[in-house]
């Protein structure tokens, strides 16, 4: 769904139970794609629930005349065999509609973004060589998530992480007393939106043109889907006008383990005293040979990025709901320690 | 109340077999009662006359039908019921099936009946297709096969799904029998340790009454088909409790066609169902 969006699809419609629609509308939303389900019942379990699925794509074809529209699968209509494109023809949408015939047993939660990917190349939505990129960036996601994330393990217990304001003190502490800092963004697509706030509150510190800082991100304006270039563009432009210039690109918004891969090497060769990643940490793994602090999102996201050795862990709680429908940088608590600790804004 | 419930391969017989057993107990006058489970919704056409509307279908306007609505009454007073289900191709047949008999079961006294008869489509293909054991609804299966090897195969398939459910069957109805396909089923009955309780040959008299829409036990009832569904009917009647099958693996299945083959080669007799 979330590569339904970055296609910018007018609608999605999820073809099953109303209640597997709840969740997803509530987040996507704020983006402004807009989420529809076809309700589907215990009859059209049983029954078979093609029609109503043309019904609701004629209706939403009629209300919101869109562009593009997003169809895509439950495990329960998946389950007995429901054909997307079958019923979009039906309703005479199927020109304008991509069809993710995928449910949450599938396995990998990756292979519906590479299901998306092909419709929509197959659509003529996406260049050959963009797909085949995005599939490897997201093959490489999986494996990661697998290796070093926290899918690595049957139960990784949730842990608060570091108190953001004690790790805010350190890094202060690294600053002034003359250390050199690294702050990594490893984001992944509209996070960074949250994560690049660790970027303006180095600079609120007092710290943002000093060169003891280097500012390394993954916003490559030139990689990935128009919506993915936009977020980069505006974060660039945002810090630009903060004065804070972004030394090395290591990749774009929606390849993170790649653009990891390379914000590891860069690390390496400037050895700072204190490394900052925000965004997916365990992409760069550095842990071990540098001084680090993990800034990332979840409990057990903290507790695994402790257990693979980071020497700080910031759990930056919610953080994908709170970049979701931002256009502009937004704050973070990580970030918002450092401007309390530093005095307030400068 | 006693309960059974008929599994078999597709085009076995088992809604022939099964309207006639409902009939036989009727005309015993046992408040009896048909199930039929077949999302085709025709196991009840030869109690019922003709085809009636399936419950699952009476539910998709109104979801807490009436009992007259989709209860019937027939030949020799016995009640049928079609569950009802998806067109071929489209749907969950086994959900239907989950719905269906738990809703009928939520609003039928099923105690108040003498004996109540599953016919089930197929063999135990999905956890849908298999509630009526899986719950426990019928307290015992019937294996309904003839002679050919997929029929036994198909047999197999029930046997291998009862004993993962830990479910009873109380016997195997041999259809369609012949002098020389018996010793094949004999030989699986053996193995898998449930009884053939009943043989019946090809009969035209079944065949003409199916597609008069009757049981031969209302058209014929002193035939020799007739007497044959009756003893099957008095077998289930007085039935004790079944046995777990013991199921065949793929290897031992085709070992009791090709020994039986051989044999038959050495002593100089020729076989049509090898």
């Amino acid at each position: 769904m979330y590569t339904l969006r970055d296609l910018d699809a007018d609608v999605i419609v999820l073809h099953g139970p109303s209640g597997c629609c709840f969740g997803p509308a509530r987040l996507l939303e704020k983006e402004g794609v807009k989420i529809v389900t076809t309700a589907m019942s215990e009859d059209e379990l049983i029954f078979g629930g093609e029609r109503k699925l043309s019904a609701t794509l004629r209706k939403v074809d009629e209300l919101f005349n869109p562009k593009l529209i997003g169809v895509v699968g439950t495990c329960a209509s998946m389950i007995i065999g429901e054909d997307l494109r079958r019923a979009a023809a039906e309703a005479g949408v199927i020109k304008k509609a991509i069809c993710c015939s995928i449910h949450s047993a599938s396995g990998d939660n990756t292979l519906g973004a590479v299901a998306v990917l092909k419709e929509a190349m197959e659509a003529g939505l996406v260049s050959r060589e963009e797909y085949s990129r995005q599939k490897h960036a997201l093959e490489m996601a999986a494996l990661l998530e697998r290796t070093r994330g926290t899918a690595r393990a049957e139960y990784i217990p949730g842990s608060p992480g570091d108190d953001p304001a004690a790790v805010g003190s350190l890094i202060l502490r690294t600053l002034e007393g003359g250390g050199e800092v690294a702050c990594v963004l490893n984001a992944k697509k509209e996070t960074a939106f949250l994560y690049a706030d660790l970027f303006l509150a180095l600079a609120d510190a007092g710290f943002g043109k000093s060169g003891s800082v280097h500012f390394v991100a993954n916003l490559d304006p030139k990689i990935g889907l128009p919506r993915i270039r936009s977020y980069s563009e505006k974060i660039l432009q945002e810090l630009s006008a903060r004065g804070i210039e972004v030394e090395v690109i290591t990749g774009g918004l929606d390849e993170y383990p790649i653009s990891g891969e390379r914000a590891r090497e860069v690390l390496f060769d400037i050895r700072p005293d204190l490394a900052i990643i925000s965004g997916i940490p365990h992409a760069v793994a550095v842990e071990g040979k540098l001084r680090t602090v993990a800034v990332s999102a979840g409990r057990r996201a903290a507790s695994n990025l402790k257990s693979l050795g980071y020497d700080y862990v910031v759990n930056e709680e919610g953080a994908h709901s709170a970049s979701l429908g931002n256009r502009r940088i937004c704050k973070s608590i990580l970030g918002e320690s450092i401007r309390g600790l530093a005095g307030g804004t400068q | 109340m006693r309960s059974v419930a008929i599994y078999g391969k597709g085009g076995i017989g088992k809604s022939t077999l099964a309207s006639n057993i409902a009939a036989a107990l009727g005309e015993m006058n046992l408040k009896t009662l048909l199930v039929g489970c077949d999302p085709k919704a025709d196991s009840t056409t030869n109690i019922l006359g003709r085809r009636v509307t399936p419950l699952l279908e009476v539910m998709r306007s109104n979801k807490n039908p009436p009992v007259e609505s989709f209860l019937f009454r027939g030949v020799f007073g016995v009640y049928g019921v079609e569950v009802g289900g998806p067109e071929p191709g489209v749907g969950c047949a086994g959900r239907g099936l989950i719905v269906g008999i738990g809703h009928l079961l939520g609003k039928l006294d099923i105690g108040s009946f003498d004996f109540v008869i599953f016919d089930v489509p197929a063999d135990i293909l999905c956890g849908g297709l298999a509630i009526v054991v899986k719950e426990g609804y019928a307290e015992s299966v019937l294996i309904v096969t003839s002679d050919e090897f997929m029929s036994i195969y198909a047999a197999n398939n029930i046997c291998l799904g009862l004993s993962s459910l830990k479910a009873p069957s109380c016997g195997i109805v041999y259809n369609k029998a012949t002098p020389r396909g018996k010793r094949y089923v004999e030989e699986f009955s053996k193995r898998v340790g449930i009884p053939i309780i009943g043989s019946l040959p090809y009969s035209e008299e079944l065949r003409w009454a199916d597609k008069l829409r009757k049981t031969v036990i209302e058209l014929s009832p002193n035939s020799g088909i007739s007497h044959l569904v009756k003893s099957i009917s008095l077998s289930l009647l007085r039935m004790e409790d079944g046995k777990i099958p013991d199921p065949l693996s793929a290897r031992e299945l085709e070992e009791i066609f090709q020994l039986l083959t051989a044999e038959s080669r050495t002593c100089g007799c020729s076989d049509e169902s090898s």
